[in-house]
Formats: structure tokens, sequence, C-alpha cells
């Protein structure tokens, strides 16, 4: 039972999953398969019926010429048929066209065609047609009748014959039409469901390919210039998709605002700890640390978005050009010198705050460190975005620089948040399926790279 | 050196302004755009705390309108972190640093000093005039490399004028820079401070450009 209810599931499983041309496909199959065969048999059992009767009638038809013909001689004692047949085909021997008119004793007169063989004879008052075999065991299909004439006594059995292979040629004749033109439409109808299902089912495509674009963020919103049925559908989901942005915008927001008003009570608080004795303050310090951590940690990440959705790429260079002109200003002032190098117009798909968050932090942290000078260089290598920043500041050490990448941990607490810039970069480098990788520099200080695999193509 | 602050929220601002004290800052403070862009326009500063969150604008559009008008002095923005994009655009409308809530104290004094050195062209956190030097974050005071032992009021006076060297300071600008607003001395209290100064160091050290100010001297001059 339960066997039966497995198979009867993996079944149902299995036939969801077919594809919409496969479905049309097999019900064009089980009509042509079905219907066309059940057509033509009974076309064909029709069409023999009433070959067959029509057959049967210009039988029955020369049975009456013959019925209106024959006369009985008297002074000859002898049937004679006034009216001779015009067809030929009486006069041929065997030829497979006959006709005979007995009483069943001495008197016979049949067609020449017969010569010397007789048609079986069945006593019946009334028409009657049927198939025997007959001279030469020729398939023969015979209609009979008898009648009275005067001055005879015994019934005249009147006969008329003719080969059945005519009807039967006819028949296969037809028959061959029939399952030829049959044959003719299931092939059409296979063709134009085909066609049908390439052409019914081509904006299912075009919606597909346009979803696509949505999700690489070459297009924004779905083209809605679609069927009806689809587009109610697409337009259903660019509600979705608009939602998701306002969801975006509104957590944003949210963590702004949040971040605002908490900022600054921590930042009184912090103050306030000088107030405190030593043997108390660092005990506070830490726990406002925490606090203070815990807060950026999670408004950062509340307001990355990530790769869950798709961007339209963005140049990245116009949209670093704000910050880094900043960043350069700010370097300046603090007597660093900032280089840059910059591979070819670089394209990627990124949400502009997340790029714009992840080299602020990374360009903060190395400016905050370094003594002298700080590096930045942007390449794209293929698929991959690979940002390294370099200082000449005292850098880290390995175990230090693990820890860095660990997502999640803080990096020196104490030093004014500056491991902290680190770990937002981290989690965003995580959001975008990134790497980020920390070593000692060649100038001395602290190397970060790191690869994201959002470059855009085309 | 004097200090702008321009922070809307009162405790914050009573809190940063003690700790700016106690770091031997004079500090002055404006709680809206309005009364620093008096401030800003009336008075001499070295240095201003922005605020970028104020309730009437954006501290950024102040400051931007300050550097359209050609005030230079050195400025450093608080930010609660917000957009990168923000603060970066925060140092294109013309600030030279920034700190972000929650802030060390230790901080904002170590960003301040390094703004006002920088306004005055050093690079250097220690700052020399001769065999003299002064520690900029420590304040502490060193002769041919040996302690002077100066209170904190000589220290500032002294302070301003080896920021400012070679050029000479005059008397205003001294008791605008070194001396409270509601504390501003007559020119004697500064006379009587340099001579204590002199006393101490050596008082070829200062010399009166008469009408002019002081000025400090890298070498003794040769006797005539």
């Amino acid at each position: 039972m339960s066997a039966n209810a497995a198979w009867h599931n993996q079944w149902q499983r299995r036939w969801t999953k077919r594809s919409i041309s496969l479905r049309l496909l097999l019900a064009v199959l089980v009509m042509v398969g079905l219907a066309l065969p059940i057509a033509g048999t009974l076309l064909s059992h029709h069409y023999r019926a009433s070959a067959t009767q029509a057959f049967d009638e210009r039988l029955a038809a020369t049975l009456n010429v013959i019925m209106a013909g024959v006369t009985y001689d008297r002074l000859a004692q002898q049937l004679v048929l006034d009216q001779a047949l015009g067809d030929p085909r009486f006069e041929n021997v065997y030829s497979g066209w006959y006709w005979q008119i007995t009483d069943g004793a001495q008197n016979t007169l049949a067609s020449r065609s017969l010569w010397d063989q007789r048609l079986p004879v069945v006593e019946n008052e009334n028409l009657s047609a049927r198939s025997i075999s007959g001279p030469r065991d020729q398939s023969l299909r015979m209609v009979e009748r008898d009648i009275y004439l005067a001055p005879l006594e015994a019934p005249l059995h009147i006969s008329v014959a003719a080969r059945n292979d005519v009807l039967a040629d006819d028949i296969g004749e037809f028959q061959h039409l029939l399952w030829g033109g049959l044959i003719g439409l299931g092939a059409l109808l296979i063709g134009v469901l085909a066609l049908q299902v390439r052409w019914g089912l081509a904006p299912l495509r075009r919606m597909h390919a346009n979803l696509r674009d949505v999700e690489q963020g070459r297009s924004e919103q779905l083209d809605t210039r679609l069927p009806e049925e689809l587009a109610t559908l697409a337009s259903s989901m660019n509600a979705v998709l608009a939602r998701d942005q306002r969801l975006i915008e509104r957590g944003r927001h949210t963590a702004g605002n949040l971040a605002h008003a908490l900022k600054t009570p921590l930042s009184v608080m912090r103050l306030q700890l000088r107030q405190l004795p030593e043997a108390n303050r660092s005990a506070w310090e830490v726990e406002l640390a925490r606090i203070d951590s815990a807060v950026r940690h999670h408004l950062a990440r509340a307001s990355a978005a990530g790769e869950g959705v798709r961007f339209a790429p963005i140049t990245l260079h116009t949209t670093l050009a704000p910050l880094l002109n900043g960043l350069s200003r700010l370097a300046q002032r603090r007597g660093i010198a900032l280089r840059q190098s910059w591979g070819q117009a670089i394209r990627v798909h990124m949400d502009e705050q997340d790029i714009q968050e992840l080299v602020g932090n990374l360009m903060d942290n190395a400016l905050r460190w370094a003594q002298s000078e700080v590096e930045l260089d942007v390449q794209a290598v293929e698929q991959q975005l690979v940002l390294t920043v370099r200082d000449n500041g005292p850098g880290m050490s390995e175990a230090e620089c693990q820890q860095a990448v660990q997502r999640g941990k803080r990096l020196d607490e104490q030093r004014s948040g500056s491991g902290l810039g680190l770990a937002i970069v981290t989690d965003l480098v995580a959001l975008y399926s990134g790497q980020m990788h920390l070593t000692r520099a060649s100038t001395g200080g602290l190397e970060v790279v790191v690869e994201l695999p959002v470059v855009a193509h085309g | 050196m004097k200090c702008l602050l321009v922070e809307d929220d009162q405790a914050l601002a009573r809190e940063l302004s003690q700790a700016l004290r106690d770091g031997d800052w004079l500090v002055e403070h404006a709680a809206t755009g309005q009364d620093a862009d008096f401030l800003v326009r009336t008075e001499a500063y070295d240095t201003l705390i922005l605020d970028v969150g104020l309730p009437d604008g954006d501290g950024t559009r102040w400051l931007a309108a300050w550097r359209e008008d050609g005030i230079d002095l050195p400025v450093l923005i608080l930010t609660a972190r917000e957009r990168w994009a923000d603060k970066a655009a925060g140092f294109s409308a013309g600030a030279d640093d920034y700190v972000t809530k929650p802030f060390e104290p230790a901080e904002v004094l170590f960003r301040l000093r390094a703004l006002v050195r920088r306004s005055h062209g050093h690079a250097h956190p220690v700052l020399k005039v001769g065999e003299l030097s002064l520690d900029t974050h420590t304040q502490h005071v060193t002769l041919a490399g040996r302690p002077v032992g100066l209170t904190a009021q000589e220290t500032r006076l002294l302070g301003y004028l080896m920021h400012a060297a070679p050029r000479v300071v005059s008397r205003t600008e001294l008791a605008e820079h070194v001396y409270d607003r509601d504390h501003e001395p007559d020119s004697n209290v500064i006379d009587v401070q340099v001579s204590r100064l002199r006393r101490k160091l050596g008082s070829w050290r200062i010399v009166t450009q008469r009408g002019q100010g002081y000025r400090l001297l890298e070498e003794e001059p040769a006797a005539e």
C-alpha cells in the first residue's frame, strides 16, 4: 500500500517537473495515437458498408431490368429475356458479371458469361444480397429475388452477381487514401503543435531572459509588454522587486537613525569615564567599547545590501571618486601621500554604498596607521575585482592578520575602532562571497587584498 | 590654543569642553550653526570642532560656506558613523580631519594638535626653535635637552609663539589665541608673562618688535 503511495508520489514529482512542451507533446501524441485510428476505423467501416450497399444497388438495378424483361414463352415452353442487357461484360465468359434466372428445375436462363456454370440458389422472396463463391472460385457479390411468373408455378430465382474485387478494390483504394490522409493529418498535427509550443511559449522564454537580465542587474524591472497571462505575473514580480528595494532602503534608513541616536550618548558616556577613578575606568571602557562595536557591527551589516539583490553595474571610478577625493584631502592634511593605481574602466555589480563602505573602511584603516604613505590599487582580473591597500605603518603580526579575517572578530578593540573598520570590511566581503587576505607589505606596514567576484563584463 | 566647539548636544558639549580644557585648550562653545557662524566670523580660533548634525542645517554646509568666504582655520568634524560617501563629502566641503562618535577624548586632542601644527606648517609633533623644543602632545618644553618648568599659561603662550615662529606675533593675536575671551588680559599681563619666559629661557630668545609684537629667535644674535 505504502509502496504504491510512494510510487505515486515519485510519479507525481517526476511528472510535475516535465516541461510544458513535453506535456503538450504528450497530449497531441495521445490524440494522434488514439483518436485518429478510431476515426479511421469508423470511417473505413462506414465506407465499406455504404460502398457495399451501393454495389448491391447497382446489382439490384440490373436485377430489376432482368425481372422486367423476363417472360415465359408458352409455345417454346421456355424462359425468354426480351430485352438484352447492353453490358458486354455479361457476354464474356467468366467475366465476373453474371445473371441467372431459374425455377430450380428445367427452366433456367443464364448470361453467356456463366457458360456451363450456375449460381447457387437460395429461396428468398425479398431482395437479398450476399457474398458467394462463383465459377473458378471467383469471389462474388450476388443479389437475388424470387418472383412468380405465370404460368409457371414454381418461383423464379433471379440472381445477378458481380465480382467482389471491384468492390474490394474500391474499398481498398478508399482505405489507402483514408489512412494516408490520417497519417498525414497526424504528422501535420504534431508539426503544428510543435510550432504552437514554440510560438505559444515564446513569451515565457522572453520573460525568462528578461528575468535573468534583472537578476544580473542589466535591467531593473521585468518588461510587462507580454501576453495578458504573463503580464500580470511580470507586474506582480516587479512589485516584489520594488518592495525588496523599499525594504532595503527602509532598513538603511532605520540603521542610520539608530546610529545617530546612539552615537552621541555613547560619546558622552565615554567622556564621563574620565571622572571615574582609574581602577574602575578600564572595566567601563571595555564595556562601552563592546556596546560601540556591537552597534557599529550590526548597523553596518544592516545597511549593507550584499549580493542578495542583483545590482545594475556601476562604474567603479565614478562611484568612488567623491570618496577618494575626500580621503585624499584627509591624507594630505595628515601628511600622508595617497597613491592610486587603476585598471581600465572597471564596472562592477555592487551596491554603491557597499563598495564605498568597503573602500572607505580599508582606506581609513590604512590612513590611521600609515607613517607617510598609503597605496590603493584597483584591478579587474576576469570576474574578480582586486583591491589592494598598502600602508607603511606598524603592520600586524601573522596571528593578528589571521584573526582579522575571521568574521565577527574584533581586532584590538582598544585602538579606537580601528579593528572594527576591518571587521566591517570582512562582513561586506563575506556578503559578496569574496576573499580577503592580510599580509605584511613590502613597505613594512599592512597590505590588505580584497577579491570580490563582481566585475561586470560587456 | 583656542578651539570653537560646535555641538548641539548639551551633555556632549559639556563633557567634551571639559576634556579639551583638561588637555590645556581654551574652549568656546556654539550650539547652533548660526552661533558658530557669528563666532567664526568675529573671533580668532586655532581650530574648530564641528558636529555634522546640527539643528539648523548640516555642519558640512556651514563649513562649505565658511571655506567659500576664505575662512581657512583647521576643522575637525565629529560624525556618527554613517555613509562613507557623506563623510567624504565632509572632507570635500573643507574638513581637515574627522573623529567618529563615540570617540576617545585622547583621539580628539591628538587630532586637534596635529591640525593646528600642520596649519602652521609643522609636520613633526615636536616643534623646535633652535635649542628650544616643545612636544605638542605632552606639552613638555625642553631647552637643550633639559626640561624647563613652565606654568600652563606660560606653556600656552610659548606654544603659540613656537607654532608661529619665525613670524612676529602681535599682542592682540596672543590675547585672542592664548587667553579666554572672558578673561582677556591687558597688554601688561602679557608683558609680565613674556618677561617670565625670558627669565626661564634666556632673554634674547623672545624679541619685542616695537609696534608689532613678539618673535622667537633661533640663535642668539651676535653682540654689537
